[in-house]
């Protein structure tokens, strides 16, 4: 809990600021991971440190270009890989030390869907989002179903719950992917790069589909996209990376400098200010 | 005994072997008893029936009286017609096609997965099979069953004449096999006589064409051939093996053996060799040496004896000419001399080098 | 949404129960030699009674000694390989894996040979030379399907493609280099026969079977999940690499065991999986069971007519699936492209 609760407050009102106080979710502190590439002639590869924070409805963006070490940094938030040195915390507790069952019950993380080998109805898909509850040969109890139907809902698959995956559109599939994650009921939910094959319409709906899901539960977003409009529009929160590099932490203002983002895309940029207050970035003409 | 009993006390499935154990236990010792100290229980014919001992190893108790039996192979349906015993056979295989009267016997399947039941359904005393055509796990299961069944294992020609004696001897008829088995030696001493004089002819035994597939120094075939004064030219330790027609042309042999289920005659094998390259050219062919053989040359049975008496006069027909001449003439050197001098010369060997 | 619920697991195994248990008496029924419903039943009833006397000799012989162990046999054989192969098709993410694409089948003939040649006529030798061959295969492969240090699908295909491949050639070598007597009985045993009293206990033989097929089916929600993608499964808490490692080694098990007693009987791991999936669903919560039972009532069936339609001549019961076998998996096959 982040926050200090001042020393000659009520009786109530401890109760009452910790109502308004955000779950802190994600911490990460000083978190660095490095890896040697398969070619030996090409330098390690390290990423860090990088600290930041998540609370429970924030929507935050992992930002930068290819090669950044954005999906390293995915990884060790995940819990797949243990950071060199540093902490990431979940729920306050060391992402490392969790066992692999609660780990699953407390991170979702969404990825590329890979082929499906046999027929499966998108409620069966969705349902099995609920594995991590239980024992390991389990049968889906009434708890289990309303969860992943609620997770239907709230991406708005509920319609075609019924149909096969593999007759599904490309947008459709990604929602139910979705639903599957949220079914986990986590305290996190994590997405790589998940608007790389959509359109702009789809990347829209995404994105504005994660806004709402952030600020109606309880859980936190992270997204790791290279999208810098998506991301100023929608996230709460940016964290830049380069090249292995944290460079700038805050909301996206904050973040969004001319020169800093020119530097990190090697593009030439302009950054306006919406009327909102949010930064919008456009390819400078003329060059 | 008792220990094996206590063990299997729950099994119901080895319930049958079991009391079926416990006879023959009873049984062995009831005779034990009367007979006394019998050393062997080969000839005892006391009690319920004697135990022998099969030509591959396998102890089987033969009923006191054979009267019913079943084959499972085409050369021991002929044995048992040789030895007059066809009253007696009341199942065979659909393979049996010798004498024609085995055909309309009850059949009990194809030798090599004879119908178990069949066989049950004619409660046979006495099964014959043999190691040449027959699997273990047949007469291993009809054994399970408690059927007798008597294994042959004729490797030679001779083993073969053994095998009949023993068969015979089995069934209950020694004499009737001691005659048969007398009269084939007979005629198998009388081709040798024949032939003491004359040196082998050095043959192909042709199994199948494409690939080209001889026999080796140890089957069945060669014994029967070396009788018939004829050696493969190929000397070879695999049963089967497999040359190249380039070895052929090599060796040189001085005739080639097909058998009649090749499905020509000897004419239409040489004028079918005699159209193929490379097999036109080989002396055999030129000179027309091809001979055609019963395909019961491959059987261990009584029909051999005649395969083996046709097939010395083709490959040695002055052996056999010269007989008459030296009656006719009774100048024996004489013709001898000519023979020798028209006689295949220079028969090549596959070792040595000429 | 309606979840499968271990109720329907259960229903649809009694019915199948029911129908193995029809599949066995048609069995029993058919054969060389004559014998009525009646006298069947009162066989069966006597024996179970153990009133040996209460029935003719033959009869006892024929349905307790010929028939029945060939048909408890069939089953345990047929239920192994339908399982193994409803594991297999998960564990190599392949629907056209069969219990023999690891080449276990290959190893346990190559043994069998190596144990025909050394012991011909000790009884039992060969089916434990089987085992030893299959053993041996399984665990060759295992080691060069490893990548990482773990079991990766791909790479375990190939090395398994590749090992069957070569102890074929190797088999082909004996087989035309060594006496053709001692092998004849290989032929049979090469297209799968049941015909062959293992000297092995049945017993024992449903008691591995058992506990491998219990091993497996405690993995079979982590396959539904696995067959979703194996990173997806990671991250929901599957320890995918221990799933793999048991399901290999029930698999093999159950395949060796099969191949060790009856030869490699084809199709029956590749069709029967597909076939209770087109019936029931892709759920291996439902799917292994089913197999089982699916493979042991096709097997059973398929003896019986391998026993009857060319009578007196038995044909060994891997003719007769190949037969029916390789229509219906076109079929399959079409319909997987439309």
């Amino acid at each position: 809990m982040s926050g200090a609760v001042p020393s000659n407050a009520s009786v109530t009102a401890p109760a009452v600021t910790a109502a308004r106080q955000p779950v802190l979710r994600l911490k990460v502190e000083q978190a660095s991971y490095a890896y040697a590439a398969t070619d030996r002639s090409a330098p390690k590869f390290a990423l860090g440190p990088v600290s930041f924070q998540a609370q429970q409805r924030e929507l935050i963006a992992i930002l930068g270009p290819n090669a950044s070490g954005k999906s390293t940094l995915l990884t060790l938030i995940a819990g797949l890989n243990k950071p060199l040195s540093g902490r990431i915390e979940i729920d306050g507790v060391e992402v490392s030390q969790i066992d692999l069952r609660t780990r699953a019950q407390q991170i979702a993380l969404v990825q590329q869907e890979s082929e499906l080998l046999f027929p499966l109805r998108v409620w069966e898909y969705v349902l099995q989002g609920r594995y991590p509850y239980g024992r390991r040969l389990r049968f889906e109890s009434a708890e289990d179903c309303l969860h992943a139907g609620n997770a239907l809902a709230q991406v708005g698959a509920d319609a075609f719950r019924d149909r096969w995956m593999e007759r599904l559109s490309g947008g459709e599939k990604q929602r139910v992917i979705l639903a599957r994650a949220l079914a986990q009921r986590p305290s996190l939910l994590l997405l790589d790069e998940p608007t790389q094959h959509l359109d702009i319409g789809g990347k829209v709906e995404l994105l504005r589909r994660l806004r709402r899901l952030a600020d109606e539960n309880r859980y936190a977003v992270l997204v790791v996209t290279h999208e810098l409009d998506l991301a100023a529009e929608f996230c709460d929160r940016i964290v830049l990376l380069h090249k292995g590099k944290c460079l700038r932490v805050g909301m996206p203002a904050e973040v969004y400098e001319r020169a800093l983002l020119e530097e990190v895309f090697e593009a030439p940029l302009e950054v306006e200010m919406s009327p909102s207050g949010r930064p919008r970035v456009i390819l400078r003409s003329g060059q | 005994m008792s220990l094996a009993i206590l063990a299997r006390l729950f099994c119901w499935g080895e319930e049958l072997n079991r009391a079926r154990r416990r006879r023959v236990c009873i049984t062995l010792i009831e005779m034990a008893l009367i007979v006394g100290s019998a050393p062997s229980l080969a000839v005892a014919q006391t009690g319920n029936g004697r135990i022998v001992t099969d030509e591959v190893g396998r102890k089987v108790k033969i009923p006191p009286s054979v009267a019913r039996i079943v084959t499972l192979a085409p050369n021991l349906t002929e044995t048992i017609y040789a030895l007059g015993l066809e009253d007696r056979l009341v199942g065979d295989t659909n393979a049996c096609d010798t004498p024609a009267a085995a055909k309309s016997k009850q059949h009990v399947g194809d030798p090599q997965s004879p119908s178990l039941e069949a066989i049950v359904a004619l409660h046979p005393d006495l099964v014959l099979a043999t190691t040449s055509i027959n699997r273990v796990d047949t007469a291993d299961a009809l054994k399970n069953l408690g059927i007798a069944v008597y294994t042959t294992d004729p490797e030679t020609v001779r083993g073969m004449l053994d095998s009949i004696q023993h068969m015979a001897d089995v069934i209950g008829v020694p004499k009737q096999g001691m005659d048969l088995v007398g009269k084939l030696q007979q005629r198998l001493d009388a081709v040798s006589a024949r032939l003491s004089e004359w040196p082998m002819v050095h043959v192909l035994f042709v199994v199948w064409l494409e690939p080209l597939q001889t026999i080796g120094q140890n089957t069945f075939i060669a014994d029967a051939l070396r009788w018939a004064g004829a050696e493969s030219v190929l000397v070879s330790r695999q049963k089967w093996p497999r040359l190249s027609i380039e070895e052929v042309v090599r060796l040189q042999p001085d005739y080639i053996i097909f058998t009649n289920d090749h499905g020509g005659e000897a004419a239409t094998e040489l004028a079918d060799l005699r159209a193929r390259p490379v097999w036109r050219d080989l002396d055999a062919v030129e000179q027309g040496h091809v001979v055609d053989v019963s395909e019961e040359v491959i059987r261990p049975s009584p029909g051999l004896v005649d395969v083996i008496e046709k097939l010395a006069r083709q490959l040695h027909p002055r052996a056999f000419s010269e007989a008459r001449a030296i009656r006719s003439n009774g100048n024996k050197s004489q013709t001898a001399l000519a023979s020798l001098a028209v006689a295949p010369i220079a028969s090549r060997c596959a070792e040595c080098d000429l | 949404m309606r979840p499968l619920t271990p109720q329907r697991v259960a229903w649809i195994c009694i019915g199948l129960a029911g129908v193995l248990f029809a599949a066995m008496v048609i069995s029993l029924r058919v054969g060389a030699y004559p014998i009525g419903v009646r006298d069947i039943v009162l066989t069966l009833v006597n024996g179970v009674l153990r009133h040996w006397d209460a029935i003719p000799a033959e009869f006892r012989d024929v349905i307790f000694e010929i028939r029945l162990p060939r048909i408890l046999l069939g089953i345990v054989v047929g239920a192994s390989l339908a399982t193994a192969g409803a594991g297999f098709q998960a564990l190599l993410r392949n629907p056209l894996a069969d219990p023999y694409v690891l080449g276990i089948s290959s190893g346990s003939a190559l043994g069998a040979i190596i144990g025909l040649i050394v012991a011909p006529h000790t009884p039992g030798a060969i089916q434990v030379a089987a085992f030893v061959g299959a053993g041996v295969t399984t665990a060759a492969v295992y080691f060069l399907g490893r990548r990482g240090g773990q079991l990766d699908s791909s790479t375990l295909l190939l090395a398994g493609i590749v090992t069957a491949s070569f102890l074929s050639a190797v088999i082909m070598f004996m087989m035309t280099t060594l006496s053709g007597r001692d092998l004849r009985g290989m032929a049979f045993w090469l297209m799968g026969d049941l015909a062959s009293r293992p000297t092995v206990d049945s017993r024992w033989l449903y008691l591995v079977m058992i506990v491998a097929v219990g091993s497996i089916y405690t993995t079979a929600s982590d396959l539904n999940l696995i067959l979703t993608g194996e990173q997806e499964a990671r991250h929901l808490g599957v320890n995918v690499n221990r799933v793999k490692l048991v399901v290999y080694v029930a698999a093999s098990v159950l395949t060796g065991l099969a191949v060790s007693v009856s030869g490699a009987i084809g199709y029956v791991g590749l069709l029967v999986p597909h076939l209770m999936r087109m019936m029931f669903g892709t759920d291996y919560r439902l799917l292994i069971p089913t197999s089982a039972m699916g493979g042991a009532i096709l097997i059973v069936l398929a003896d019986a007519l391998a026993r009857t339609v060319v009578s007196p001549t038995e044909l060994p019961v891997g003719a007769m699936t190949a037969i029916a076998g390789a229509p219906v998996f076109i079929y399959l096959m079409r319909r997987r492209v439309r």
